[in-house]
């Protein structure tokens, strides 16, 4: 094919054009504002109301990959050990394929039936004595949000994590056991320090995922200070000028934020694919 | 049965019951004709219907959303293939070492979520060119944009498992040309990558709201969101049929990739 290097060209135009431009300009005013040089629209975008957004937005994403994560993991490791019944492990991964790419509004309306305040869920508990809304367990809440976070998350980390879950050949365990390792010393020596990298990269990814989730929150509690309903607020709510500026520096950090989450990531991914198995 | 097999079916019952319980939720509140506030356990089998789904569907505003999400569908999903499909031909046949870029590149939609180009997006055309942004279909490119990670993955999966570097100089060496071995060798092997890609792209484009939502675009999930607080029992009951719908696309890019014996986890997208 002569036209290799020309296969190339249009996709980096295209990139270049709808992606990186107007990332760049975004930058650049945050960096910019009033016309020149200066860093006040980031100082201001990272002080006051603005700092508890990022903070309450990283605790989100931190809770939820962290919880989906672990029970990503332990779901993983439950189906590889299982034998019987066939179907479930195939089973999981086609609905975790799925479960995965299912948020937005209608996920958002799922879980307002069952644990909004006259949600199913809500109701049963409510009548065995518990009513999870008198304790700060409604569903626009912040546990709230990360219940409903975990029904894309638990299912993204399984995806990822079961290749290396798949990895951990029998062999080890069998030849650990003949050399007298229990197995506590098998999952400390061998076990964990495999799976490490992945639950890692695991856990990143997640965050990635849950930072930038915007339709759910919007849905479920418009008001909640975190930082992708800000650059709504900012962006649709009026057009003062200066107003703007900072929506950009919202932007640049979250940017910066998420890019410096995606590296570390990929090298934990590049140690993780070392034992991987599809 | 051992300790470790119950702790290990309490687990996988237990997760089941969080996937199940909204879902069923959602059913009962979208076709019980029954008061919300009385949707109690002892009243499950009252006032089953569909009215609701059947009232949503009949909606000439729905329809209209619907029209605009299919054809943005179609529309990304062209766009996104004709620009991924050549070039990871390309770099697989010619230039593999040039792979890493373009999985960087195409990692770059995580690093700049839709939130955060919509503003850049409104910062920039808005100015320079209005009349882009007035048409729905100004999405097309950032959709087509969005997709690139999971349709690239998909695709690059399909390559390797066919071995195109070997199929391509077989065929050279026998005599055919590029054109040839690709329309007649590569593509015809390379269709159920080139299905599950451009569905996966469509099951994404189904849910996608920042954008839409921002640019003040009526696509199937912005309607949603606004048909559910005036209609609560009908607009739950189309969200779980788009829901559905959404599922039920996955599901076949999964079963597409399953019988090519290709990983799933391509709808991970970022792996």
């Amino acid at each position: 094919m002569r036209s290799g290097p020309l296969a190339g060209l249009p996709f980096l135009a295209f990139i270049g054009l709808f992606l990186v431009y107007p990332t760049a300009v975004v930058v650049w005013r945050s960096a910019t504002p009033d016309g020149a040089l200066g860093t006040a629209a980031l100082e201001r975008a990272i002080s006051t109301t603005y700092r508890s957004s990022f903070i309450n937005s990283v605790q989100l994403s931190l809770a939820s990959a962290v919880i989906g994560a672990l029970v990503g993991l332990l779901l993983a490791l439950a189906i590889y050990g299982l034998e019987r019944p066939r179907w479930l492990r195939p089973a999981l991964e086609a609905w975790s394929a799925v479960a995965s790419q299912l948020g937005g509004v209608p996920l958002a309306f799922a879980f307002v039936a069952a644990i909004g305040t006259q949600g199913i869920a809500t109701k049963l508990l409510t009548e065995i004595g518990f009513n999870p809304i008198d304790h700060g367990l409604g569903v626009s809440g912040f546990w709230g949000l990360v219940t409903v976070y975990l029904y894309f998350q638990i299912p993204l980390m399984f995806l990822v994590v079961m290749p290396a879950v798949a990895g951990l050949r029998q062999t080890w365990r069998e030849a650990s056991r003949i050399l007298g390792a229990g197995p506590v010393r098998y999952w400390r020596s061998i076990g964990l320090p495999i799976l490490l990298p992945s639950f890692i990269g695991g856990v990143l990814l997640l965050f990635v995922n849950a930072f930038s989730a915007y339709a759910t929150a919007y849905v479920l509690s418009p008001s909640t200070q975190i930082v992708p309903l800000q650059i709504r607020f900012l962006l649709q709510g009026n057009v003062i000028t200066g107003e703007e500026d900072l929506a950009y520096a919202l932007v640049t950090w979250t940017i910066v934020l998420l890019l410096a989450t995606v590296v570390i990531m990929s090298l934990f991914n590049r140690r993780a694919a070392l034992w991987s198995r599809g | 049965m051992k300790r470790g097999d119950v702790l290990r079916w309490v687990l996988i019952v237990t997760v089941t019951l969080y996937f199940a319980v909204p879902m069923l939720a959602m059913a009962r509140f979208a076709f019980q004709v029954v008061p919300v506030a009385l949707l109690t356990p002892d009243r499950i089998f009252e006032g089953w219907s569909v009215s609701g789904l059947v009232d949503a569907l009949g909606e000439p505003a729905f329809h209209e959303a619907a029209k605009t999400s299919l054809l943005l569908a179609v529309f990304a999903g062209i766009l996104n293939l004709s620009l991924l499909l050549p070039l990871a031909i390309a770099i697989e046949l010619r230039a593999q070492h040039l792979k890493g870029l373009l999985t960087t590149i195409t990692l770059l939609p995580w690093v700049i979520p839709p939130i955060a180009l919509v503003v850049g997006v409104a910062a920039t055309f808005r100015s320079i060119a209005p009349w882009f942004l007035a048409s729905p279909y100004s999405l097309v490119p950032f959709y087509a944009l969005w997709a690139m990670p999971f349709t690239y993955r998909a695709l690059d999966a399909g390559l390797r498992s066919i071995n195109a570097k070997t199929l391509y100089e077989a065929g050279r060496s026998l005599g055919a040309s590029s054109r040839t071995i690709l329309w007649r060798v590569l593509m015809p092997n390379l269709g159920a990558s080139l299905i599950a890609a451009s569905v996966l792209t469509g099951a994404l484009v189904l849910g996608e709201y920042a954008f839409a939502s921002l640019l003040l675009k009526n696509t199937l999930p912005t309607y949603l969101e606004v048909y559910q607080g005036g209609e609560p029992r009908a607009g739950m009951a189309l969200a779980l049929a788009v829901m559905l719908l959404t599922a039920l696309m996955l599901w076949i890019v999964v079963r597409i990739m399953r019988r090519r014996g290709l990983d799933v986890s391509a709808a991970a997208g970022a792996v």
